[in-house]
């Protein structure tokens, strides 16, 4: 009564072909197949699978049923990287450091802060940075200018004075998600926290570290937003895009919105990007949430270095200004602003410039495990005191790192 | 001949023990076991004595279901009782097209609980579902019927009492229909008015239906879990938290197997006990 | 007059029982924008929302996994709790009585309690992601023996006697001598196993992962949840009013049936 599932890794096993698996976006997909082809043309002896990460409700789910099954790939290009302290822990990746030319590779493409970020627990490196898609501001200038705001507003004082005025005019200053789900905080609470802080973590050695001003600060911004009424509580779904409707002024987004929005976009309307607001009187760099995806190879890959091999050429400068031409997607490199090699790309797209600067200032995730789980918790006193009122910000910040600290206790 | 009727005997319960054996008895050990260790099933197990059990004498989230599954009871069973006694009380008389009427009542008992929370989903959509719209055309104001923290409990719960009525308006007419007429008739005979009769003749003899309606309703209260999973996701402000979506998700969200565990541990007992004093109290014997 | 008032209240219910079910069709036959305006007949007639909903996801695969699944279990428990239900009823041996104390005690256990373990043996056994974890735990259930048993008691000594007589042997007397007298109850006991199987979410959503393998029920639950439907009511509506669709359809054809076995699950409670 088994139904043994004949999927295309007991293919694989049999004639020592490496698995490699891709997130399902479609330009990711044929950026991948282009590179594993030209491997496989050089090195017939060593082939290499391609499989985009099979359909589920959510891909770190699928990975996670993956392990669990013993049906993982050898290599996964879509880990976020929240999730792979995780896997470390239980000891399911490579410690990739112990791979051949792996830390000089990995000097050369970050700066010294993206590799603490990503140094696991245990001082060992389990993943390799691939790309990231920094969350800024979304701007209509238009709907700024008719309200009578001078200038687009870059602080929090200036920002709740021009919902004042938009709200004289019966628009939204923005619209923003509202439900306790952790990756929600994705494009509020997070982008902002790590702004205002100059990229400081949320956990740093089993406790909570983020109840402190700048957290706190965050959230009396974002809960004078709502209790102002400048943001909508309900979500707008089932209609046309608030935004592209010209209902709201603003919202926190990725790069992925420029083409969804050049393609549904009303004629004569314009939008823009610029950094995320900060604290009134904040000087340096604003930094911002950007949802890195990295890779990580499995410890079930019976041949890492050969992996590794592959997974240079995957992410060689070259490689990465495909990927960057193909998809639109910043390769997560500290030279993405410097190197000639994407200028072409990035003249030619004026409108994701903004990013390319951001992308040098942006912060992934702790590596610490739960991290879900941390950001569900603070969703859930996201959503009493900012969306709700009913919480003070200090109040929602100390309970949401006590419970953090709760959930770090047996570690 | 006998002993080969034994070794028959044992061969036909065989499947049954193993069966029970491996997914009841293994389970409920297990259960015990892993209730005292940490663990995220791809990698090690981690013993942690009763740290389990503290968290959950502390988990608010946990209180708070079993405060919404109060929340949904008080109002489901009431409701339920209610329109299930009183339609089959109409259906037991001499009427036209019963059959008709009480084929209507079932459908949303067959239907499957995803089809009907998918639907009601959209009714109670504030901006343009069904229900809005008509509170509207009859003048009212909208209600936020799914994203209130007051009001999406009781909307689950008048959802659950739509899907349920028509399997309780079956079961009491069954006990209706087991009156004999001869009770009644006597009983006009001396005078009694018809809500006497209600009382004395007809509530006694349904009295196991009643009692049999809260229990199973009861037990599906604390078995929610595609209503909140589909309409609310457990929000706003966890007021639709149902016990067995938070198990759901310490279990297969953050993948804490040991502490799912023993809110499953817990929430048995609870459930034992709760269904225990029912019995108890409302256990009435016929006149 | 009194009868007129209690038409009309059975009217107003029946119509409160069954008008969501029209909305739901014909709203999942409007175009898209048009919902909101749906009453009864669908506004902007299209088939849209079925086209896009058979291209999203495998909804046909599903209906079939269900089927397959929901039929195999119902056989495997009409066949082994009628045969537990014999021994426990017409056999004598040693710890019957223990045994069927039992079997009413697992029968007050909440799933609660099992769920989870029962989730790691599947992963212990490698069952995750295949119809083994969705067919086998199902395949007893306490209630349908005892409603066998409960049924077993009432047969004449006789014809059990006269087909020992005859030489059978004990399987022979349950499946060829008793089960053709026990129609009622395996119909009673086979609508409400294949009821409850179709029906459950929670377990599938658990032990399968991959969508090929789904149960109907399941798919259409994750549908509706994630982000496939991408916020499209139609589709929603669409993919609900096809789960309806079977079940209502033999609902329609045995209702006497339904309701019968129904109402003999409840009194027997």
């Amino acid at each position: 009564m088994l139904l043994l599932l004949s999927s295309c890794r007991d293919q694989a096993q049999d004639n020592n072909t490496l698995v490699f698996w891709s997130s399902s976006n479609p330009e990711e997909i044929k950026f991948t197949s282009q590179y594993i082809d030209q491997w496989n043309l050089a090195n017939p002896s060593q082939p290499l699978m391609f499989q985009p990460v099979p359909e589920g409700q959510s891909s770190e789910e699928v990975i996670l049923a993956a392990v669990v099954g013993k049906t993982t790939p050898d290599i996964y290009a879509n880990m976020w990287q929240g999730d792979v302290e995780d896997f470390a822990s239980s000891g399911v990746l490579v410690p990739l450091d112990t791979l051949d030319g792996f830390l000089a590779f990995l000097y050369e493409r970050c700066d010294s802060l993206v590799i603490k970020e990503i140094t696991s627990q245990d001082g060992h490196i389990y993943q390799i940075p691939w790309k990231v898609n920094p969350v800024m501001m979304m701007y209509n200038p238009l709907l700024f200018e008719q309200a009578g705001v001078d200038g687009i507003p870059k602080n929090y004082t200036s920002y709740l004075e021009a919902g004042r005025l938009l709200k004289l005019q019966q628009h939204w200053l923005g619209i923003s998600e509202v439900n306790a789900i952790w990756w929600q905080r994705f494009f509020n609470f997070l982008p902002l926290y790590y702004a205002a802080s100059g990229g400081a973590p949320l956990v740093e050695n089993g406790k909570a570290v983020f109840d402190n001003e700048y957290g706190i600060a965050v959230f009396a911004f974002l809960q004078q937003i709502y209790t102002r009424g400048y943001f909508p509580r309900e979500q707008m779904k089932g209609q046309s895009d608030p935004f592209l409707a010209g209902r709201v002024a603003s919202s926190f987004t990725g790069p992925w919105t420029i083409e969804y929005n050049d393609r549904f976009k009303p004629e004569g309307m314009e939008f823009a990007f610029q950094e995320v607001l900060v604290p009134d009187g904040f000087t340096g760099p604003v930094y911002t949430y950007g949802d890195p995806k990295n890779i990580v190879i499995f410890n079930t890959c019976k041949d890492p270095e050969k992996a590794w091999q592959f997974l240079q050429t995957l992410l060689s400068p070259e490689a990465d200004s495909d990927f960057l031409t193909l998809s639109g997607q910043f390769p997560r490199r500290k030279d993405i602003d410097t190197n000639p090699l994407f200028s072409e790309f990035l003249q030619a797209h004026p409108k994701i410039l903004p990013f390319a600067r951001q992308a040098k200032y942006v912060r992934g995730m702790d590596s610490a495990p739960y991290m879900k789980e941390v950001l569900d918790i603070i969703s859930q006193e996201y959503e009493a005191c900012v969306v709700y009122g009913l919480k003070t910000p200090e109040e929602a910040i100390r309970a949401a790192a006590k419970a953090v600290d709760l959930l770090y206790i047996h570690l | 001949m006998k002993n080969n009727r034994t070794i028959s005997s044992y061969l036909l319960i065989s499947p049954y023990l193993l069966h029970v054996l491996v997914f009841v008895l293994f389970p409920v050990g297990f259960s015990l076991f892993l209730s005292f260790h940490e663990w995220n099933i791809i990698g090690p197990m981690k013993y942690v004595g009763t740290a389990n059990y503290e968290k959950l004498f502390q988990d608010q989230y946990f209180i708070k279901s079993l405060r919404n599954t109060l929340v949904f009871l008080m109002i489901h069973i009431p409701l339920q009782i209610i329109i299930a006694l009183g339609l089959a009380v109409i259906l037991n008389e001499k009427l036209w097209f019963r059959a008709f009427f009480r084929g209507a009542f079932f459908m949303p008992v067959v239907v499957s609980g995803v089809v009907v929370t998918i639907l009601w989903q959209q009714l109670y959509g504030f901006e343009m579902g069904s229900i809005n719209t008509f509170l509207m055309w009859l003048g009212f104001e909208k209600v936020g019927w799914l994203i209130d923290p007051v009001w999406a409990m009781p909307s689950i719960a008048i959802m659950a009492t739509w899907k349920n009525v028509g399997l309780y308006v079956i079961l009491f007419l069954v006990g209706l229909q087991s009156v004999p007429k001869s009770l009644y008739e006597a009983s006009e005979l001396e005078g009694a008015t018809r809500w006497q009769q209600f009382w004395h003749i007809t509530l006694p003899v349904i009295n196991p239906t009643v009692i049999m309606v809260m229990i199973l309703s009861t037990i599906g209260g604390f078995s929610l879990f595609i209503e909140p999973y589909v309409m609310t996701g457990g929000g706003p402000l966890n007021s639709t938290l149902s016990s067995v979506l938070y198990i759901y998700k310490q279990g297969f969200f953050y993948y804490h197997m040991g502490y799912a565990a023993t809110l499953g541990l817990v929430l048995a007992l609870i459930i034992l006990m709760v269904v225990f004093i029912q019995r108890l109290v409302i256990e009435r014997k016929p006149t | 007059m009194r009868k007129t008032i209690l038409y009309i209240l059975l009217g107003l219910f029946a119509f409160a029982f069954l008008y969501p079910f029209i909305w739901m069709i014909s709203a999942s036959l409007s175009e898209e924008r048009s919902i909101a305006h749906v009453t009864l007949w669908p506004v902007a007639f299209s088939f849209n929302h079925y086209i896009k909903l058979f291209q999203s996801i495998p909804i046909a695969r599903s209906l079939f996994n269900s089927i397959f699944v929901a039929s195999l279990v119902t056989f495997g428990v009409l066949v082994f709790s009628s045969m537990v239900g014999y021994a426990l009823a017409r056999h004598r041996f040693r710890g019957r009585n223990l045994i069927f104390y039992f079997l009413l005690f697992t029968m007050t256990l909440p799933f609660q309690l099992t769920l989870i373990p029962n989730y790691i043996l599947m992963v212990e056994f490698g069952w995750t992601n295949s119809f083994a974890a969705l067919i086998i735990p199902g395949l007893l259930n306490a209630f349908a023996i005892i409603l066998f048993r409960q049924h077993f008691l009432s047969i004449p000594q006789d014809l059990i006697d006269a087909a020992r007589i005859d030489g059978c042997n004990e399987f022979r007397i349950l499946f060829q001598v008793l089960w053709p007298v026990s129609v009622p109850t395996l119909i009673t006991v086979g609508i409400i196993t294949f009821m409850t199987i179709w029906n459950d979410v929670l377990w599938p959503i658990i032990v399968i992962r991959e969508e090929n393998l789904m149960t109907m029920p399941q798919l259409v639950t994750l549908f509706a949840v994630g982000g496939r439907s991408l916020g499209q009511i139609g589709m929603k509506l669409a993919s609900a009013t096809l789960l309806a669709l079977p079940i209502i359809i033999a609902y329609l054809i045995f209702q006497k049936h339904f309701i019968q076995s129904m109402a003999a699950s409840g009194q027997k409670e």
